[in-house]
């Protein structure tokens, strides 16, 4: 860079701060639209990761290892085997894989008929390993009645309350589940309710029942297959990381399949993209809101200093040198007011990080949304990627909104700027 | 003497300026042809409206001829582009306007260089060269004040410094005395005529100002838009 263009900044911060009102005016409504940005995004980020918490923890996991045909059919007979079950056991215990895993949860689901004493209603019924599903699944801590399935259970189930309020079940009450079994014939299992729970979710508690897995097993009669590997992980932002390495390693395989959370559960991602998108849609507001702003300061900076304008362009600056003094200043003005406003937006997501912020005033406690309950306390999430972007973006606000003004100046008459009086 | 050449330091051949004004066609300078030799010291005179400051304008690149040609150091303007323009202006000619015109928010040796900053001549130089200059015209230990902080005949003589201090083929200077009263404006002169007399600067006035009239070695006056004299004098001492 020439001395000459040095100097331009200089100039550019000077005049930034010759019109100290006006600069802080405009840089306290942007510095506060940054800050509702950054935090906003923060919630949103927030609330997404808890609604794919509560998603993936209520059905199939962060990754979800099956027979290929099985999502789409939901039958038993697209089941995995015992040998490949284990083969994709081998494949979580990868060393780059296994230390970024919280839980993996085996689990035989079929939809069945459970029958109590006024009535029958289709249910899906999942055998699960109680210790592995306490952690790995909510619905161990949502009891109503009761208790949740423990190790010695066998001809036990853990029941939706809407379930029981509509087939008149209490704790101790007998069901009979039916189904049709791995052979083809319908089977029927007797047992009895150690628990009750209540999600919030209807479709779950009108219609889920857990009982132990190996009672499940010996009742559809599949010996050791199951028909899903849930696997939990330890973040959702490593999902298509670790499904691509997972596919790597069973993808000689052709009767396992493993599904990110995304493709398990398309309503939930769709959910969060249309979430997404009026989030984006408010922020393009807020930029917009932002961009005017900085039009506005910057295009009467440039029209009241009129003639200083022609004074420089008569000494000798060039047009793109005039036009980059007042891009500059539009940027100074941008990035102290971003910085700013992105300082008192992650200040804000710090403080509400502990305790989350509470939403209970404004929403029911069972609120659901694409197959998952909200929770009512949103936690705000801190990302140095939502920084990054949020600066980058903001500076690219400041240029772009800048350069109509800039363009402004270096369309001055110079003889006539010398005429203009401020 | 800086200027070594013998070429005019600016001239023009029928030169015409034509403004639109309510869609009407005014004609601020008809055809006007004249040359101004180096180390010149011409006074372009006449009643308001005559089209003095259109020809200075003319003559520094900063309006466009709608006719005819101009020429600084034998380059003729109006083939030029922006770029061109700017870098001519910056270069070699240096201005001297009415109200001062120095930028609010540099100090006094920072206007007085920035011609230099924008040339690209190093820091010291640059101070060097404005602290010398800031001596010879009387407004040493000014040099950290803002314009805000100088009375209009120190702004002015700032004003002056910054369009010499390049050592431009010449410096226009639209009625830089109207401001100032006798006093300050005789002083100003004193500094005009001294650094024309030792630099060799060539200057070339619009003004109404008989005093500044007086000090010219040449005077043109202009009624009209056109030359209705043009004549050499022995300029009156300060």
């Amino acid at each position: 860079m020439t001395a000459s263009w040095r100097a331009l900044p200089r100039l550019a911060l000077r005049n930034v701060r010759r019109q100290a009102r006006r600069s802080l005016l405009t840089g306290a409504a942007m510095a506060l639209g940054v800050a509702l940005l950054a935090f906003s995004r923060a919630l949103g980020d927030g609330a997404h990761e808890d609604w794919i918490e509560a998603g993936v923890r209520m059905g199939s996991g962060h990754i979800a290892i099956q027979s290929p045909g099985y999502h789409a059919s939901k039958n038993l007979d697209d089941r995995l085997s015992f040998e490949a079950l284990a083969y994709a056991n081998r494949a979580l215990e990868r060393s780059d894989v296994a230390e970024r895993v919280v839980a993996v949860a085996t689990r035989l689901e079929v939809q069945a008929l459970a029958q109590g004493p006024t009535a029958a209603i289709p249910v899906m019924v999942t055998g699960v390993d109680p210790d592995v599903e306490r952690e790995f699944s909510r619905l161990g801590r949502q009891v109503e009645d009761g208790r949740y399935l423990e190790r010695g259970d066998r001809l036990h189930a853990y029941v939706g309350a809407r379930l029981a309020e509509r087939l008149e079940l209490r704790v101790g009450s007998r069901l009979v589940l039916t189904a049709q079994g791995a052979d083809g014939d319908i089977a029927g299992q007797f047992v009895r309710v150690a628990g009750i729970f209540r999600s919030g979710l209807p479709e779950a508690d009108a219609g889920i029942v857990q009982i132990p897995l190996w009672t499940a097993r010996e009742w559809l009669g599949v010996g050791e297959s199951a028909t899903t590997l849930a696997v939990l992980l330890e973040s959702g932002w490593i999902v298509s990381e670790m499904v691509n390495t997972v596919r790597e390693t069973i993808g000689t395989r052709d009767d396992l399949r493993a599904l990110s959370w995304q493709e398990a559960m398309p309503e939930l991602e769709a959910g969060i993209k249309v979430d997404d998108w009026g989030d984006y849609v408010f922020h393009v507001v807020l930029f917009g809101i932002i961009a005017l702003a900085i039009v506005n300061t910057v295009l009467m900076s440039v029209l009241y200093r009129t003639r200083e304008f022609g004074v420089l362009r008569a000494l000798g600056l060039t047009q793109v040198q005039t036009a980059s003094v007042v891009v500059t200043e539009g940027v100074i003005l941008t990035a102290v007011s971003g910085l700013l406003g992105l300082a008192v937006g992650v200040a804000f997501t710090w403080i509400f990080f502990r305790n989350g912020l509470d939403f209970s005033a404004f929403m029911e406690s069972d609120f659901t949304f694409s197959g998952v309950v909200l929770d009512t306390v949103i936690i705000p999430v801190f990302r140095w990627r939502m920084v990054a972007m949020s600066l980058g973006t903001i500076a690219v606000i400041g240029v772009f909104a800048s350069l109509y003004p800039a363009y402004r100046a270096t369309q001055i008459d110079i003889a006539e700027a010398m005429k203009f009086e401020a | 003497m800086m200027t070594t050449t013998t070429a005019p330091a600016v001239r023009s051949d029928e030169v015409w300026k034509i403004f639109e004004h309510d869609g009407l066609a005014v004609e601020a300078v008809r055809g006007i042809t004249m040359s101004i030799d180096p180390g010149d010291f011409v006074v372009i005179a006449g009643p308001s409206g005559c089209g003095k400051t259109t020809l200075l304008n003319l003559f520094g690149g900063l309006t466009r001829p709608s006719r005819g040609k101009v020429w600084i150091d034998e380059r003729e303007l109006t083939g030029l582009s922006e770029r061109e323009l700017s870098k001519i202006r910056l270069e070699r000619v240096g201005f001297v306007f009415q109200a001062y015109n120095l930028l609010p928010v540099l100090t006094a040796l920072e206007n007085a260089e920035f011609s230099l900053l924008l040339q690209g001549v190093s820091a010291n130089e640059r101070r060097r060269r404005v602290t010398e200059l800031f001596a010879a015209i009387g407004i040493a230990g000014l040099e950290d004040r803002f314009p805000a902080k100088l009375s209009g005949g120190q702004q002015q003589r700032v004003a002056v410094a910054r369009a010499v201090v390049g050592k431009p083929a010449l410096v226009l200077a639209d009625e830089p005395t109207a401001n100032l009263d006798r006093a300050t404006s005789d002083a100003l002169l004193d500094v005009m005529v001294q650094l024309n007399q030792e630099m060799g600067t060539t200057f070339v006035f619009a003004t109404h100002d008989m005093h500044l009239m007086e000090r010219a070695k040449r005077v043109v006056r202009l009624v009209d838009g056109q030359i209705e004299l043009d004549e050499r004098r022995a300029p009156a001492s300060g």
